[in-house]
């Protein structure tokens, strides 16, 4: 492991809030690397800040105190490397499949026939070839889910950062799309190289993850890394599954 | 729909020709008609265009510059409850005297003045849709590198379409009583005239000319609806397209203003035609706006630049009209005006007018939505006559209503005192209907089958299910239609064109400062007591009593 390539270095981060000059803590002291070709999940139970961390990974928020670094650099938000999946799908109502797909792009200003080009790519990718004008108020949740994961992979995505993409889904739909995404994670020639998700489902953290990172519950502190040495791909019925679930389970409890 | 269209068609022309039969001289007039509409049009199309340049840079600034928002917000809420025909006299003589006399000082006055009545409430709209776009959709933008001129064509702009649309359309309405009140304007011993469909209207009820009232009430109905058809309905059924949809099973509170516009054609073939004889400008335009794109990619700076220089020309021009009007009434504190005791009484007796108006009002938009908002059949027969109505500015019915009081009343003073009630009562009525119309449509379908399966009918049904779920849209008709009432007070008070008459009261006490007396104290004063008046009112009332009904009466389904 430890020969990996680092890409992301999560060090030593805690994040306050105040409010009426008090201090309210939400993170506390997390730290933990992520290599290439890592699956790492974050799990615990609602409120202990797992989102949060995911916020200040990609940049969306800034640490009380330590630093995120991507590739030995401190982390921005705009950094086209680093793509964000989120739990509401955050697509925009009022732009087309493609024109959703190409924002990334489009804000890096590459010119138009780049962009339609690689959009066309990732649509077909996520298998939503044929969609490409329609608008996400035709779509299904899993079908705008889909748009959203298009969109952060077309821009050469080396991290994918995904915030309980599939909570908002259906169980089946749900599923199908876990499975989808471990395929582009271990396709070496499709992005992304890394994937670290937030989710507060065991189950499913245990299923996707070579590692798992517990938090605890307000403030969130790191309670434990997990390697996952099952192989893929996973059988929940098997009792080698459920040790690890019941294991992580006793750990947030 | 066709069929019903030949018939008003028909109806109309008919009206029409037996009108020029009946009363020939105005039967030549009609034939500048057009010409005169025409002008209206332009006023207000130029005050729109004003209102939204406006409202789109002081929305987004509000909404995106915390600082600036703790000024801009209370600033813009001191705007909308200022009576703006109150100020009108003093834009006018600044904007006169600038072009020494021309008609070109006049017209730029009466489209500040719409403009004045159109802009603030376009630019809360803005920074309303703004401030409540969703987390993640902003969050979305920023993780995926949208900063400046594409942030706000692809996020903020596309996000404000709704509620500005939406707003537009009141404003708009609102804009038309303005534009008619001020196309004719007696000031300081001089009338001053601008062509078109409200001066019109005035001069014909100032000569009691029955059929020039009628022709002009009739042109400014078909103007007015025929904007609607052409440009508002297309344009908010386009901007559905830009609503952020709300989760599954929640009713969404806004009313769509043309939800019952539907017997109004859409014009679908005419819009594509058009859409194709101008594509080659759309392409021009869209090159032009890529090289632009690439142009401020290149200097961030500029669109920031832009925004305030548009803020900054605002703010000038703005700080100009009103100390062009402040200064004229220096040494204000030195010594009271003689009529200053009057104030507190005028003040009292315009707002009981005003408390009568909203009675009135409520004691028949009440009943009348719970009916055409439940029953399909009334709403697709009524909604159409209640459209026509509600076009008609109720500045255009002067001549109408007074006319109509004075004969219907024995004793002259009495009637004026009804005219007054019913000019309030026209310009609120239609803001409470409308809005009561919407909240009865919301009420969730499940609610009305519970009700019914527990068999709630009758006055329970009333009380225990309709009148606690209109009450948000209520309220928000509620304000819209006292801040019409307080800004109908100028023109309810003093009927210059119609009978020279007046009541007593806080318009009457602003008509005759300006116009007869000139005395800007008083002026000044009783601008402050109405400002005072309506900002207490939306601080003590109206806000605390939306923050309530947010919390206890809000439907929401699952």
């Amino acid at each position: 492991m430890t020969k990996k390539k680092v890409i992301l270095e999560v060090n030593d981060v805690s994040r306050s809030y105040f409010e009426g000059g008090k201090e309210f803590k939400a993170l506390e002291h997390i730290r933990f690397d992520l290599y290439a070709q890592d699956f790492v999940c974050i799990v615990g139970p609602s409120g202990c800040g797992k989102s949060t961390l995911l916020r200040i990974i990609v940049g969306l928020d800034r640490p009380t105190s330590g630093e995120v670094l991507f590739e030995g650099k401190p982390i921005e938000a705009k950094n086209p490397q680093v793509a964000m999946v989120f739990q509401s799908f955050a697509i925009f109502p009022w732009l087309t499949v493609e024109q959703n797909v190409e924002l990334g792009l489009e804000a890096r200003r590459v010119a138009p026939s780049m962009r339609a080009e690689k959009a066309k790519r990732y649509i077909e990718i996520v298998g939503l070839t044929g969609f490409e004008n329609a608008f996400p108020r035709e779509l299904s949740g899993g079908m705008k889910q889909r748009v959203g994961l298009a969109r952060a992979l077309a821009t050469d995505t080396v991290l994918l950062c995904m915030d309980e993409p599939f909570s908002a889904l259906d169980a089946l739909t749900a599923q199908n799309l876990r499975d989808e995404i471990l395929e582009l994670w271990s396709d070496p020639a499709l992005p992304p190289d890394a994937v670290l998700m937030v989710t507060h489902s065991i189950e499913e953290a245990v299923y996707l993850a070579d590692r798992v990172i517990v938090l605890s519950g307000r403030p969130g502190r790191q309670v434990a890394e997990l390697e996952i040495d099952l192989p893929r791909p996973r059988n929940r019925r098997e009792p080698e599954f459920y040790g690890w679930v019941d294991d992580i389970y006793s750990l947030i409890v | 729909m066709r069929r019903r269209l030949w018939v008003v068609g028909g109806a109309a022309f008919g009206a029409a020709l037996a009108a020029s039969l009946l009363f020939p001289t105005t039967a030549t007039e009609a034939g500048g008609l057009g010409l005169l509409s025409l002008y209206s049009l332009a006023r207000m199309f130029a005050a729109y265009a004003l209102a939204l340049v406006f409202a789109i840079a002081y929305g987004t600034t509000a909404a995106t510059n915390r600082k600036a928002a703790t000024v801009m917000l209370p600033l813009l809420d001191v705007l909308q409850s200022i009576p703006i025909l109150g100020f009108f006299p003093a834009v006018l003589l600044f904007f006169v005297s600038t072009f020494n006399g021309s008609p070109i000082g006049l017209e730029i006055s009466v489209v500040v003045l719409v403009f004045t009545s159109m802009a603030w409430n376009m630019a809360f709209g803005v920074y309303e849709a703004l401030s409540t776009i969703p987390h993640d959709l902003e969050d979305a933008a920023t993780e995926f590198g949208l900063t400046g001129w594409l942030r706000f064509r692809r996020l903020m702009f596309p996000a404000a379409v709704p509620k500005l649309v939406y707003n537009s359309i009141l404003s708009w309405t609102n804009g038309w009583f303005f534009l008619v009140a001020s196309e004719v304007f007696a000031a300081y011993g001089t009338t001053y005239t601008r062509p078109g469909i409200g001066s019109l209207i005035a001069q014909a009820g100032s000569r009691a000319d029955v059929g020039g009232i009628a022709l002009g009430l009739a042109a400014l109905v078909v103007i007015v609806l025929g904007v609607d058809a052409l440009i508002w309905r297309p344009l908010s059924g386009w901007a559905d397209g830009f609503r952020i949809d709300v989760p599954r099973g929640e009713t969404v509170r806004t009313v769509r203003p043309y939800e019952w516009l539907r017997w109004i054609p859409r014009f679908p073939g005419m819009w594509r035609r058009a859409a194709t004889r101008f594509k080659p400008v759309s392409h021009v335009y869209v090159g032009a706006s890529l090289r632009l794109e690439h142009a401020y990619a290149r200097h961030p700076s500029v669109p920031k630049t832009i925004r305030r220089v548009d803020l900054a020309l605002f703010l000038v021009v703005f700080v100009i009209v009103v100390s062009a009007g402040l200064v004229g009434l220096a040494g204000l504190f030195l010594h009271l005006p003689a009529d200053a005791g009057e104030i507190p009484a005028a003040a009292l007796s315009s707002f009981a007018r005003l408390v009568v108006a909203y009675g009135l009002a409520i004691a028949w938009t009440i009943p009348v939505a719970a009916y055409v908002g439940r029953s399909a059949k009334a709403s697709r027969i009524l909604t159409p006559v209640l459209e026509v109505f509600a076009s008609v500015p109720a500045t255009a019915l002067l001549p109408v209503i007074v006319g109509f009081a004075l004969a219907v009343t024995a004793h002259a003073s009495f009637g004026l005192q009804v005219a007054s009630v019913l000019v309030a009562l026209f310009s609120m009525q239609w803001y409470l209907l409308f809005n009561l119309i919407g909240g009865v449509r919301s009420i969730p379908g499940d609610l009305n089958e519970a009700a019914r399966s527990f068999g709630v009918r009758g006055w329970t049904y009333w009380r225990r299910v309709l009148l606690p779920a209109i009450v948000p849209s209520f309220l928000t008709g509620s304000i819209t239609a006292w801040g019409a009432g307080w800004n109908a007070l100028i023109v309810s008070e003093y009927f210059p064109f119609t009978r020279d008459v007046h009541v007593e009261g806080l318009g009457w006490l602003l008509d005759k400062a300006t116009f007869i007396t000139g005395d800007s104290q008083l002026l000044l004063f009783s601008i402050f007591m109405m400002i005072a008046v309506v900002l207490a009112m939306n601080k003590l009332v109206w806000r605390p009593l939306i923050r309530r009904a947010t919390v206890r009466y809000r439907v929401e389904a699952a």
